[in-house]
């Protein structure tokens, strides 16, 4: 409705006739507030009076209990069957225990964890999924009741649900911690729990990348990761953690479980930790963790799972067709190709024995490698901690790649400087090694990397993936690198080749597209095609003009601006690896515990 | 905090180089709270600590509230209170954020010229609000300003406006959102029982061995509730009536998945069974009801065949339930918006009530034909926002009761109107037919919620004034609105609320409400001030000393509350369950004193001594009605309003998606953590076979249209929805803009859980 402002006609108080019996309570009240013959305003007066009455908080004086301040929690009735007596003996831990039957789906847990816990405002450790299937009916015959008019009743199988409830799993062999480059894990040899040290973290995240079931969470705020501890400062005092407190059904318990018997169950035998599944092919062995979610194998989760549909049923999480894109880690799809360009171009530079070109070629490859490792520090939450990033080196590829890499861009550091302040020592004798050194640490360097991701178990990430992926940029980009710096020929063909070979390769994905369901090699295709379209297609535009069109052109004819051109291509194919390496970031289908509806 | 023990793989040097402790891990520490709660974030340690019940839903639940200078830094469900048992759902976890939320409006807003709202002083506003509508109430009549209200401000506040609005400011059409959820059960139970009276506790949960579930879902609308059922030592049998398989249905031990809305004809089949199979109480029937022998009559052509056709679910299905109602000692029904949100809403409430009669399941533990409620205080809204009835449960018709208020408020019983207010839908007609000129919006979020939502901003085009009191200013309907009064909401003030199970629940004031928020108590005085009737109401002065009131209003009547000593008494018994009287029932010879189950005036042990924590109704089979028997009402089940047809082959099915969503998500969707508890944009839930006959791709887009609107949703396919129906919950604003405006005639709720929609790809 249009609204107007007052006119005067309206600040007028509408009359009032005698015989309204509310008159008769008004006597007394003041007059309309906006008569301008009252000097003092009643209603503005008033108004303060409300307000400050309104900022007065009266429940603590009034009201507060005194609640029992005894050293036993009051909530312990509830809980105290649901933490174990005593401590985890030798090859025991702590272990979550949930009871799928239990659980109404109410949620309770994720907020209790947030608030008990004093987490940030969109923080919980805990999340919920739902489960959905088909489950034999169980009524009818098993309680003895027939049908009068038709004998017995009932369809064979009813739709079931089951809402799942997940936090950290406590892993026998963790992925977090083994991944973690700064030792910023630790797994108490007592309880199993898997704690993380905020002050050590580095916010490099590869541990979220090397968790199977998106357990840490990275901290804007703070750029570090955090996670479920099972709440092990209550555990000490024999409190029960936040979400087997807070669960109205008792769904959630701390068990103490056999560690070598979760090992067991998780690896039945060890090489399947390796083992491919090749979608469509042959049926899969039911997950003894639960289903619709990740091998056990990968880490061995703790926690147990309990319902009576869990084997009699076909369950599939409720998000199963969802396509959420992940984080494109963008300073990562700038550092893996310029340092594939760099460790290319050495070993173009080795391979050719060129030494005209070493001067050039060498210092270009130190400043895209030192490009690539600036780039890389603005990945860390806490850049300033990542000197300490060589500590995890016995097991984490983060750290060899680290090590690795900070060796590479070490010597090749030196090499630079040698050619630029010394270059008498430039010999062949000294070239040539020096060349080959670098190209070796560089290439090893390039498996490193391959190796972080691979590492992660992620099908999209699979070691055959990424090293098609990873070694690809470092032959095509050293291939043209070199074209441009040597001027050959043979260069520029062979680039026409590796483009196509790993165009064809990168195009792999797509025959997934036909693969029914939603396996996550499926749903990286579709990530690509649907929502990434554009990415897509630049990475083939940028890819065709930089690794057939000029390279083709530089073929046909040789002219004055050869070298430019070049440079061009290479730039060209190089913003195609970053648009390929975008896509290996943001369309990798993460393993995942079974997610809830997803719109 | 422990110190984390070496690990093997890790070196000495690498233990060198590690920060165990620091700034950011002390973030985390715990320290003792104190006051019996274990464990909390230091940051967060309370210096004191108080009860208050929940503000979101009609169970009730009890929250510690965690306190630190008085101020609520922290929240868990309290240990002690009768009705959670040291539990709450996230919601009540989650209470305190949407007090937080950047978006809380901070002072009046008022629609300039421009058609902007700006921020203004709480004297123009006010002086904006009186002269606005008196000029209305001048020129088109007193009755031409209405109120809608809410069930989720306080006992005290329904009263003040409730009062305000009649007898201050001469209004005569106001309604409550309750009109949404509790009316049809308001008005079951008055016709059945005399009063509307949920005889219910909840250790009637505990206490059954057969549970019957119809249109509820209490697994994920009331969780608390659920907790009980858990709890139950006997091993229930556990019905579930509803066309999805819900959560509850998934764990119930039968469950019914009937045609949508063919649940009356259902119950007068059970009935039927159950009186062919002589499982009927003849002793009680006799004693305590009247009218059984014509629902006889009545029933006896509702045959199994019959039903079973209509209902779609086969004779041993019915016959098995009916047989397990049969079976069982102690049988409760219970419903809920499944039930309360239809065509024919009130003859289903009360064919429930019937088969509880019959079969002599009222009174006792463990049974009774009980209506879950929705809202915090839709039983305060139902009894004392002067709508429907006249204070207190009276009847604006009475005269006596019209001089027995009037003498409690001291005002003149001439101020009385005679008759009650046009329900929510009338009021919404009459704003049409341009009889209503200005509106007063409080705590409800009609542009969002009403059915057929697309009508709303047209509608409201037509008002010459619509005032929206909320604490948001961005709500759906507070973004129509000429004026916005920024209101404190829960938390920030005092008052009671009362829960499903008829118990009062104190609230307390714990933080601050932003800027100049007021709460709605504080508005109303404000107000009254300011139209000039501050003296009619220079008593109700705090929500205490309008509590005293609504209690001297209450004596006599069946939800006689004069036994309660104060807010302190609430506080320390856990809330008090009406009745709950001072003096010896009976003053009103219309009211059996036998109705009120656990009676102190006849156990003289229990005068003046503290309630017992659970007490329900009808324990000696004496019901409220004059003759103090219970009635069997029912009328011949009515076709669906608008049925399917070859253009609208679907039937949409609406209700709850999630616990963590809330009365259009106006709070809820404040609190982060809530947001990551449901899909974050509308979906529609689609059996498999549907989904594969229309070519619609799991998680893809559809287009969901009917006669009023047309919506774009996510495709949730899933076998718990039958062919031919869909699901969407109402907490997507694009849900109400499918619905259907059909009403149950007696009790005007509308029926949102049945329309005809098509469905396609988008």
């Amino acid at each position: 409705m249009p609204a107007r402002l007052l006119s005067d006609d309206e600040l007028e108080e509408p009359t009032v006739t005698p015989s309204d019996p509310r008159a008769s309570a008004r006597s007394g009240s003041p007059r309309s507030h906006f008569s301008s013959d009252i000097p003092v305003d009643p209603i503005a007066t008033f108004v303060d009076v409300l307000l400050a009455e309104q900022r007065d908080l009266t429940a603590a004086e009034r009201f507060a209990f005194k609640h029992r301040s005894g050293e036993i929690p009051s909530q312990a009735r509830y809980y105290r069957n649901l933490i174990p007596l005593s401590k985890p003996g030798v090859g025991e831990q702590y272990a979550f225990e949930v009871n799928l039957d239990q659980c109404s789906g109410c949620k309770a847990c994720v907020a209790a964890c947030h608030s008990l816990n004093g987490l940030e405002d969109e923080e919980s450790w805990r999340t919920v999924g739902l489960l959905i299937g088909e489950a034999p009916e169980k009524l009818g015959a098993d309680i003895g009741f027939r049908d009068p008019a038709s004998g017995t009743r009932h369809q064979p199988s009813a739709p079931i649900q089951r809402t799942v409830t997940t936090a950290c799993h406590h892993c026998a062999d963790p992925g977090c911690l083994n991944g973690c480059p700064v030792l910023a894990y630790e797994k108490d040899p007592l309880t199993g729990i898997v704690r993380h040290l905020d002050d050590q973290c580095i916010g490099c995240q590869y541990c979220v990348m090397k968790c199977p079931y998106e357990v840490p969470k990275f901290s804007k705020r703070l750029g570090i990761v955090r996670k479920c501890d099972m709440c092990s400062q209550r555990l000490a005092v024999g409190e029960a953690p936040a979400c087997v407190q807070s669960c109205p059904n008792e769904a959630i318990r701390i068990a103490v479980v056999d560690v070598a018997e979760a090992l067991a169950v998780g690896r039945p035998s060890l090489p399947g930790k390796f083992s491919k599944t090749v979608p469509g092919k042959g049926a899969r062995p039911p997950n003894p963790f639960l289903p619709a979610s990740p091998r056990p194998g990968i880490t061995v989760p703790t926690t147990r799972y309990f319902s009576t549909v869990l084997t009699t049923s076909t369950l599939r999480a409720a998000d199963e067709a969802a396509l959420h894109p992940a984080d494109p880690h963008l300073p990562l799809v700038a550092m893996l190709p310029l340092s594939q360009l760099s460790v290319g171009l050495m070993v173009g530079l080795a391979l050719s024995g060129s030494l005209s070109a070493l001067k050039t070629g060498v210092t270009v490859s130190f400043i895209a490698m030192s490009i690539a490792l600036g780039v890389a520090t603005l990945h860390l939450g806490q850049p300033l901690r990542a000197w300490k990033a060589f500590l995890g080196w016995r097991k984490s590829w983060f750290s060899r790649e680290v090590i690795a890499f900070g060796q590479y861009h070490g010597f090749l550091g030196l090499f630079t400087a040698v050619l630029w302040l010394k270059p008498e020592l430039l010999t062949a004798a000294i070239g040539h090694p020096a060349s080959g050194i670098a190209a070796l640490l560089g290439l090893g360097s390039v498996f490193c990397s391959v190796m972080l991701y691979a590492d992660t178990q992620r099908e999209f990430w699979s070691f055959g993936r990424s090293f098609g992926k990873f070694f690809g940029s470092v032959t095509l980009l050293g291939l043209a690198g070199s074209g441009t710096l040597l001027d050959s020929s043979a260069c520029w063909g062979a680039t026409i080749a590796v483009f196509l070979a790993k165009l064809a390769t990168d195009l792999e994905i797509l025959r997934f597209l036909k693969v029914p369901g939603f396996p996550p090699l499926k749903k990286s295709a579709l990530l690509i095609t649907r929502r990434f379209s554009r990415i897509a297609f630049a990475r083939v535009a940028f890819g065709i003009c930089g690794g057939v069109l000029l390279p083709g052109a530089l073929l046909v004819a040789r002219h004055p601006f050869g070298r430019a051109t070049g440079l061009v291509a290479v730039l060209l194919l190089l913003a195609g690896e970053m648009c390929e390496r975008f896509l290996f970031f943001a369309a990798v289908a993460p393993t995942k515990m079974p997610g809830g509806i997803s719109a | 905090m422990t110190k984390p023990a070496t690990s093997p793989q890790a070196t000495v040097l690498g233990n060198a180089l590690r920060s165990i402790n620091g700034r950011m891990t002390t973030e985390l520490v715990q320290v003792p709270g104190d006051f019996g709660l274990g464990q909390v974030p230091s940051r967060l340690a309370p210096d004191a600590t108080t009860t208050s019940v929940c503000g979101f839903c009609s169970t009730g639940c009890g929250l510690k509230i965690h306190l630190k200078d008085g101020q609520a830094v922290n929240l868990s469900p309290e240990t002690d209170y009768p009705v959670n048992l040291g539990m709450a759902c996230p919601k009540g976890w989650e209470a305190l954020t949407p007090l937080a939320a950047p978006d809380r409006a901070t002072t009046p807003l008022f629609r300039g010229a421009d058609g902007v709202l700006r921020p203004v002083e709480w004297e123009t506003a006010i002086g904006a609000f009186c002269d606005r509508f008196k000029n209305i109430q001048t020129e088109h009549g007193a009755h031409s300003v209405a109120w809608i209200g809410t069930g989720q401000i306080c006992v005290e506040e329904f009263a003040f406006l409730g009062a305000l609005g009649k007898f201050g400011m001469g209004m005569k059409h106001g309604d409550g959102n309750t009109r949404q959820c509790m009316a049809t059960a308001a008005v079951a139970y008055m016709e059945s029982f005399g009063f509307d009276a949920p005889p219910f506790t909840y250790a009637d949960f505990e206490q059954s061995d057969v549970l019957v579930f119809i249109g509820a879902n209490p697994c994920i609308a009331h969780p608390i509730m659920w907790q009980r059922v858990l709890r139950n030592p006997n091993k229930p049998e556990i019905i579930v009536v509803d066309p999805r398989r819900t959560e509850t249905a998934v764990n119930a031990t039968q469950h019914l998945p009937l045609k949508p809305k063919s649940d009356l004809t259902l119950l007068y089949g059970l009935a039927h069974l159950i009186i062919e199979n002589g499982w009927i109480d003849e002793g009680f029937i006799a004693e305590s009801t009247t009218g059984f022998d014509e629902f006889r009559e009545f029933v006896h052509r509702f045959t199994p065949d019959k039903v079973a056709a209509e209902t779609n679910l086969t004779v041993g299905q019915i016959y098995h339930c009916a047989e397990s109602i049969h079976r069982g000692k102690a049988v409760s029904f219970w419903w809920t918006m499944g039930v309360n949100q239809s065509h024919e809403a009130t003859r289903t409430a009360q064919a429930i009530i019937n088969l509880a009669l019959m079969t002599g399941n009222i009174g006792r533990p463990g049974t009774g034909a009980n209506s879950i409620t929705g809202q915090c205080n839709a039983m305060g809204s139902r009894l004392f926002s002067n709508t429907t009835n006249l204070l207190g449960g009276h009847d604006f018709k009475n005269p006596v009761h019209r001089a027995k208020v009037a003498g409690v408020l001291g005002i003149d019983e001439r101020l009385i109107p005679h008759e009650a207010s046009w329900a929510y839908d009338q009021i919404m007609d009459g704003i049409d037919r341009g009889e209503i000129k200005g509106l007063w919006i409080i705590a409800t979020n009609t542009a969002h919620s009403w059915i057929n939502q697309n009508s709303v901003p047209d509608l409201f085009k037509k008002l010459d004034f619509l005032v929206v009191q909320d604490m948001y200013a961005t709500t759906e309907t507070a973004q129509l609105a000429d004026l916005v009064l920024p209101a404190g909401g829960w938390g920030e003030k005092e008052g009671t609320l009362i829960n499903s199970e008829r118990r009062f629940g104190p609230v307390k004031k714990v933080s601050r409400a932003p800027g100049q928020a007021l709460s709605d108590f504080n508005i109303f005085r404000l107000i009254a001030h300011a139209w000039g009737c501050g003296e009619m109401f220079r008593e109700w002065t705090s929500p205490e000393a309008v509590f005293r009131i609504v209690q001297q209003i209450t004596a006599g009547q069946p939800c006689d509350i004069t036994g309660i000593e104060g807010y302190q008494m609430l506080d320390e018994c856990g809330g008090v369950q009406w009745p709950w009287p001072a003096k010896p029932y009976g003053a009103m010879e219309s009211r059996r004193e036998g109705a009120l189950g656990t009676d102190r005036s006849r156990n003289p042990e229990l005068q003046n001594s503290v309630p017992e924590q659970e007490r329900r109704l009808f324990a000696d089979g004496k019901f409220f009605t004059p003759d103090g028997r219970a009635r069997f009402v029912y009328e011949e089940p009515r076709p669906v309003a608008e049925p399917t047809s070859p253009a609208y082959p679907f039937v949409l099915l609406t209700g709850r998606g999630t616990s963590a969503q809330w009365h259009t998500n106006s709070r809820t969707a404040k609190s982060a953590i809530l947001r990551q508890l449901y899909p974050a944009n509308a979906y529609v839930e689609i059996n498999p076979e549907d989904a594969a006959r229309l070519g619609i791709e799991p998680n893809s887009r559809v287009e969901v249209s009917s006669p009023r609107g047309r919506i774009v949703a996510t495709a949730f396919v899933t076998g718990t929805v039958q062919p031919g129906q869909i699901f969407m919950p109402m907490h997507y604003a694009e849900t109400n803009k499918l619905t259907h405006p059909a009403f149950d005639p007696y009790s005007r709720q509308p029926s949102y859980k049945h329309c005809a929609v098509n469905l396609k790809p988008a």
